[in-house]
């Protein structure tokens, strides 16, 4: 038996992707939740959405409540990384420096996969 | 994509009548700037679509056939209701009929095409390379309205930018959905389609779907009325539409083009002269500097004067309409006679 309430010790609110959907088909909700839930569990509000996989059109649809992300933000609520790039990438924050630096780093390995055959 | 259904749709019938508010609210609210201006500029150079004067005009046109408006749409099948009513009664609830038809022939708004949106935000090339397939991002704020909603792309080159139009429509269609709207537009919206339709005499279905399916100022839109248009005056289906909100927009595609003469035909053939000259009031509104109106201004002309006048100089079928209008003259005589 499970309890109705649940009480933690510490924890946070967070920002985050709580994953749906069926097997070989993921389904992110963008999340308000506190960090000590489950993944998956009970959320505070649901502020959005993400379908990884490109459609009919070419796109990869995402839906963003700015309004109610920034209550949350404004109440405290960290961001995970993966919510911190999405939003980077929408333009609501500026961009994470990791997708720079990741962008670089397959710049230059697609490069050093280019020239070492060329020399050797 | 499954898992927004459920999201959705809880708060559907709010969003319907809040969308279906927004939609004719283009007349009384602010509106796109090109529109204002282009009014503000009609009122003294050239009458819009919008002004009183016109949509008076084309209203007395559209005419109030009881039996057409409230033609049995195909719905449940129910037992049909009788009420026993006095004279009273009877004139009431007639009363509360034609106001009821009045709202709907609310006649949809004619704009000009829309621009293409060409906005760029941000552009940071270094991210080429790290995606394969494009962002788009909607904000789904609840309270906004839906031409001030921010939807941008985020393509694979990098580049931050504003969603066209189509996109737009897309994706407000999938978070927002609206009754008989569907995210990709039906088939049968395509020209080789829409002649099968025309055959069929099917113009006011058509046009009811392209209502329910795109926004008043997409090129599809205008399109698909345009095209609707030609056929009918073509050939000479004006009744299709009398009586339907779609002949205020008809009439005004006509009159813009100068392709009157069948619809005045039919209006004389049947016996609808006050119509015939409603359209020649709103031919010299918009064309004011055409020999007719000049000489109608200065005669001060009324009734079947103004059409002999308008025949006279203005029209291409002259022999036609001349005909036609003794029959009509032939008609009334021996009326007033027998």
């Amino acid at each position: 038996g499970g309890r109705l309430l649940k009480g933690y010790r510490g924890g946070h609110v967070v920002i985050r992707f709580a994953l749906g959907g069926c097997t070989n088909r993921p389904f992110y909700r963008i999340v308000a939740a506190h960090s000590r839930r489950a993944r998956d569990g009970k959320y505070l509000e649901q502020l959005g959405c993400l379908d990884p996989l490109p459609n009919a059109h070419g796109e990869r649809v995402a839906g963003l409540n700015l309004e109610r992300l920034r209550h949350w933000l404004g109440c405290g609520a960290q961001l995970s990384r993966p919510a911190e790039k999405l939003l980077g990438l929408a333009g609501f924050l500026p961009l994470h420096p990791m997708t720079v630096t990741g962008a670089e780093r397959l710049r230059r390995r697609a490069q050093e996969a280019v020239t070492p055959p060329a020399d050797g | 994509m499954a898992a927004l259904g459920a999201w959705g749709s809880a708060a559907v019938p709010a969003r319907l009548s809040r969308v279906a508010r927004t939609l004719w609210g283009w007349r009384a609210r602010r509106g796109l700037g090109q529109d204002a201006g282009a009014a503000d500029e009609g009122r003294a150079a050239k009458p819009a679509f919008a002004d009183e004067a016109v949509q008076n005009l084309l209203y007395k046109m559209t005419g109030l056939n009881l039996q057409k408006v409230f033609r049995p749409v195909k719905k449940e099948l129910k037992p049909p209701k009788y009420k026993l009513m006095t004279e009273a009664q009877l004139e009431e609830a007639t009363r509360k009929a034609i106001e009821e038809a009045k709202e709907k022939l609310i006649m949809p708004p004619v704009l000009n095409e829309r621009e293409p949106i060409d906005d760029v935000l941000a552009e940071d090339k270094f991210l080429e390379g790290t995606e394969t397939a494009k962002y788009v991002f909607t904000d789904l704020t609840y309270s906004i309205p839906h031409r001030e909603r921010f939807i941008v792309v985020r393509e694979p080159n990098g580049v931050l930018r504003k969603a066209t139009w189509e996109e737009r429509d897309r994706m407000i269609q999938i978070f927002f959905p609206k009754e008989g709207r569907r995210v990709i537009p039906p088939v049968i919206f395509k020209d080789e389609h829409l002649v099968t339709v025309f055959q069929q005499d099917r113009h006011e279905d058509i046009l009811n779907m392209c209502i329910a399916q795109f926004e008043p100022d997409s090129p599809d839109y205008i399109r698909v009325h345009h095209r609707t248009y030609d056929d009918i005056e073509k050939h000479a289906k004006y009744d299709l539409l009398r009586s339907t909100r779609h002949f205020g927009g008809m009439v005004w595609y006509l009159v813009n083009r100068k392709k009157t003469d069948g619809l005045l035909i039919d209006m004389i053939h049947r016996d609808l002269l006050d119509d015939a000259t409603n359209l020649i009031t709103l031919y010299h509104m918009l064309h004011p500097e055409c020999q007719s109106a000049n000489e109608a201004k200065e005669r001060k002309l009324q009734g079947v004067d103004l059409i002999k006048i308008f025949v006279k100089t203005e029209s291409q079928r002259e022999g036609y309409i001349q005909l036609a209008l003794q029959a009509y003259e032939e008609a009334m005589a021996t009326s007033t006679a027998s």
